[in-house]
């Protein structure tokens, strides 16, 4: 073999693999896959938030030349097809339970991939025509004739949660699906007695979509001789899809293939199976052709998962010193038309008292159905969302307690002698130098420095604040995680996951796992993902589990194929299997110099037919690991605005980041998760709002030209640096760092926003803080304080 | 149906097409140069541009058959026998791409900001003129400093 790529170890920021590809368009995105004969399907989605389907009539639909099928909600019940299935809670074991305060059982209610008695939000899908080409099939989507009763309509989550709110099902007692306690109830109230301030904080924060640039596809086959379903659709993971498509086709799993190969973007709204997929697959038995979907930008906005949307009142109680006594909180999110996913409720319930010490807690966590499309988990599924509570608990404390915000912070930010420190809903955090985070971005963001600033953007006619947010996260996600080495001959090493990349780089990121491990140069390593007649297990990319799971059964496997390769090699070297050393990519014996590569021992394994049988046949190894343990990486983020006061227009002018990842791989790439992660989460602090007319139900940002996203004339460059204080949790010391760019910002930008405008007696701004919110609290702040209503201008101090 | 013939990467394709096939369609499905993405459906994302007589279109807003004569560059047609082009190599290097999906699109506005505004870019520059573009992966660092660092390349290797 070759020279040994020491520069593609772990810790160095390789150039990624998969890049040459993807930058002369030789990616494969699922719409990238076509098959001979496929046929198109469009979907009849409904106009209405709400309405009970009386009648379909696909007559004039189905005698259009070129149409093949119009199938309906009718004969998906009749073929058996079976409802989504949802796994609403993370069960992983490091986990807090929700459960109903009276002991009721949880609602559940069937998620049909089309729309049988009632349409429940706008974009549910409740027919699909299927024809030779697109174009045919809209034609025949638009006469497809549904009568339809329409329904009163709810969407806000508060409203949708009152007892005479529109009934989003008929067999449930309320739109409230869940109404669980967490934490100490009587600890808490009897903290806030004693308590010498309290402050309340009530917020709603904006309901936001994934917006995966690459808007899913998906296209099927059915193999009748084998009666086998093909699916090729990007997601989450591909075994996942395979067992979730086979449940709803009533099939067992064997008969079904799943397959992706490039994912553009996944975020956790793409995580799972959606009822488009299970349609296309069941089409293509039905009309004996492969069927292919591919979403249009407006039917994402409308159809793909939702997140975030969570109704929050709070109340952080202090005593004379500024110490953290209690938390109280009702968190009310908003689960949409179908009760799929509780784990954002979840997760944020059990981190609400981030990495502060807090004595006692306690939340009521409610989630609540309405006729909106439904939310799942998205970037830090729940996290941002709490930690944005409670950061700005802290300012809010800090300013109407007369405290300095970052002395209450360091006053209540655990400190590394007190970890393991269990938080008051049970969950432990195992290590961590927290002071350390947020000193590092104090300084990054020159904290010290801002006054001169301030001064500065005064003279400019500008209001310039600054904010900080520390911040925890919560990796847990499917616990058992597989990973399969085989060494060939050839001089290749292949490695088969049950995850699969949707961009974070994992052809890159794992093959340095290898290149540690076993010696062997990335350009030979291939990582094998995303195809189920492959991949056997696997629990697929979500809640920080790709690095950190996958590390440990790549470690496990490799040490398995060095051992084999020790006794191989004792036979090739006359030696004893005790004697022989191996070190990047050799084995030797120790003392004499003599050395055989990995890829002529896996050679001889194949030749020797006189080998010990467990030694005989491919150099292979795999590990089958399920990890307990959940992760918390954790950090503090600073960030600087200007805001024009004529325009109420909010300008970032600076952001720094401190991240831990326990131990880095791939710097480089953990980076750019951190830049992405930050600019999602300032999208949904400035920009984005998955706004649905509170009368009508419709959804108003079905575009990207009422849907605003984040741009690169936005932002500023970014000052990111990673920590790594090894975590005790994990093997290798590893944190996951997916996620912790959008955590905290959330929290930041808005902490920043209101430091700015809080000399005006301004309290608090909504997400998104768009510049018309900015203006009017402007003024309002203004009007209140000086009974006039012009727009106050800084003035020079 | 009419024909259209066009030069494509430097050949010359003909084929019939429909009235309304729209030019990111002639190139994904009977040119299968998957290369060229679509993203959206109101000419916002700019994962389908190209350039059509040396300027960025974004090609879902363009109808095949206006194309007559015309010259269209896709990202297929960037790299050379001596490998990636500079822009590519850039986005390589600084890590501008995640996903993936936004960077045809990105790369092929890179290329355009340069021969509007030259290879000497500043990053506010950089950043105003990919505002046809969208990426929901690398937060836009990246990308801005391999634009920057591409620019660069291009001038060092006198390659525009
Ligand atoms: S596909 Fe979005 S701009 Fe062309
Ligand atoms: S790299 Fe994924 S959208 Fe840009």
């Amino acid at each position: 073999m070759d020279e040994i790529a020491t520069d593609s170890r772990i810790g160095q920021p390789v150039r990624r693999k998969e890049d040459e590809r993807l930058l002369t368009g030789k990616g494969c995105f699922s719409d990238d896959v076509n098959l001979p004969e496929q046929a198109y399907a469009v979907f009849v989605r409904s106009p209405h938030a709400h309405a009970r389907i009386r009648s379909i009539d696909a007559r004039a639909a189905r005698a259009i030349a070129g149409v093949l099928a119009v199938l309906t909600g009718e004969e998906l019940l009749a073929d058996g097809l079976k409802p989504l299935p949802h796994v609403p809670f993370s069960m992983h074991p490091a986990e807090i339970r929700l459960a109903n305060r009276d002991g009721t059982p949880l609602f559940s209610a069937p998620h049909y991939p089309l729309a049988c008695d009632k349409v429940r939000f706008v974009g549910e899908a409740l027919a699909v025509v299927v024809a030779a080409s697109v174009a045919i099939a809209k034609d025949g989507a638009e006469q497809v004739a549904v009568d339809y009763e329409v329904l009163p309509a709810v969407v806000d989550t508060l409203a949708a949660a009152e007892p005479d709110a529109p009934r989003i099902w008929e067999h449930a007692t309320s739109n409230v699906c869940l109404d669980a306690d967490a934490g100490d109830r009587a600890a808490t109230e009897a903290a806030f007695a004693r308590a010498v301030h309290v402050v309340r904080f009530s917020t709603q924060v904006n309901r936001v979509t994934g917006v995966t640039m690459e808007p899913r596809a998906a296209v099927a086959q059915y193999d009748a001789a084998r009666q086998r379903y093909t699916l090729y659709a990007g997601s989450g993971g591909a075994v996942r899809l395979k067992d979730d498509l086979a449940t709803v086709l009533d099939i067992p799993a064997a008969q079904v293939r799943a397959v992706m190969r490039d994912i553009g973007g996944n975020f956790g709204t793409r995580g799972m199976i959606y009822p488009e997929f299970c349609v296309v697959a069941w089409a293509a038995r039905r009309v004996g052709r492969p069927v292919k979907w591919t979403c249009e930008r407006q039917e994402a906005f409308l159809a793909d998962y939702q997140a975030r949307d969570l109704a929050v009142q709070a109340e952080l109680a202090l005593d004379a010193q500024g110490n953290f006594l209690a938390l109280r909180s009702s968190n009310v999110g908003n689960a949409g038309a179908h009760p799929t996913n509780f784990s954002p409720l979840q997760k944020g319930v059990e981190i609400m008292s981030s990495i502060y010490r807090m004595p006692c807690a306690f939340v009521r966590a409610r989630a609540v159905l309405s006729n909106t499309s439904p939310t799942r988990p998205y970037r830090s599924a729940g996290r941002p969302e709490v930690m944005y509570v409670l950061e700005r608990l802290i300012d809010l404390a800090a300013r109407e307690c007369d405290f300095d915000r970052i002395a209450l912070r360091e006053r209540n930010l655990l400190r590394q002698a007190e970890l393991p420190y269990t938080n008051p809903f049970g969950m432990v955090y195992d290590s961590g130098d927290y002071h350390g985070a947020m000193a590092k971005a104090l300084e990054l963001g020159d904290w010290a420095g801002f006054p001169a600033r301030r001064e500065q953007a005064r003279r400019r006619g500008k209001y310039r604040g600054i904010g900080v947010a520390n911040y925890v996260d919560t990796a847990s996600g499917v616990p058992r995680e597989r990973a399969e080495i085989s060494v060939h001959p050839q001089g290749r090493v292949s490695v088969v996951v049950g995850t699969v990349s949707n961009g974070q780089g994992h052809e890159t990121s794992f093959a340095q796992l290898v290149n540690e491990w076993l010696g062997v140069a990335l350009e030979r390593v291939d990582i094998i993902a995303g195809d189920t007649d492959i991949v056997k297990v696997g629990g697929g990319t979500h809640s920080g589990r790709g690095m950190r799971l996958i590390s440990i059964v790549v470690l496990n496997a490799s040490r398995q194929i060095i051992d084999k390769g020790k006794r191989i090699a004792a036979r090739l070297l006359e030696s004893d299997p005790s004697r022989v050393r191996f070190d990047a990519g050799r084995f030797e014996v120790a003392e004499g110099g003599r050395a055989v590569t990995l890829f002529e021992v896996a050679a001889a394994a194949e030749r020797l037919g006189d080998l010990p049988e467990d030694l005989r046949g491919p150099l292979t190894a795999f590990s089958d690991e399920t990890v307990k343990e959940a992760s918390f990486p954790y950090g503090a983020h600073v960030c600087e605005v200007e805001i024009d006061p004529e325009l109420g227009a909010v300008e970032i002018v600076r952001y720094a980041a401190v991240d831990d990842a326990g131990r880095a791989v791939n710097p480089m790439i953990i980076h750019g998760q951190t830049h992405g992660g930050i600019v999602q989460g300032v999208g949904q602090a400035l920009y984005e709002n998955c706004y649905y007319d509170p009368r009508s139900g419709q959804l108003l940002a079905g575009s990207f030209m009422d849907y605003t996203m984040p741009r690169a004339d936005h932002f500023p460059p970014f000052d990111t640096h990673i920590s790594e204080v090894p975590s005790t949790t994990h093997p290798l010391g590893m944190r996951p760092a997916g996620e912790g760019g959008t955590t905290p910002a959330l929290a930041v930008v808005i902490n920043a926003i209101v430091d700015a405008l809080a000399e005006l007696g301004v309290r608090h701004v909504e997400m998104p803080a768009t510049p018309e919110r900015i203006w009017r609290a402007m003024r309002a702040a203004a009007g209140t304080a000086s009974g006039n209503s012009s727009t106050p201008m800084p003035q020079a101090q | 149906m009419p024909v259209v013939s066009m030069q494509v990467n430097g050949q010359t394709v003909r084929a019939a097409v429909e009235g309304r096939t729209l030019l990111v369609q002639f190139l994904r499905e009977t040119l299968s140069l998957t290369g060229t993405h679509v993203g959206c459906d109101t000419t916002q994302c700019g994962c389908c541009t190209v350039h059509l007589d040396g300027a960025a279109v974004k090609s879902c807003t363009v109808l095949a058959l206006s194309c007559e004569g015309a010259a269209v560059t896709t990202i297929e047609g960037l790299a050379s026998e001596r490998g990636l082009h500079p822009m590519q190599a850039a986005f390589r290097e600084h890590h501008a791409l995640q996903c993936g999906f936004c960077t045809p699109g990105m790369v092929m506005s890179a290329l355009a900001i340069v021969s509007r505004c030259g290879p000497d870019l500043d990053q506010a520059t950089i950043r105003r003129e990919l505002e046809g573009n969208l990426c929901r992966c690398t937060g836009y660092h990246n990308i801005v400093k391999a634009v920057q660092a591409g620019a660069a390349a291009m001038k060092e290797a006198d390659r525009p």
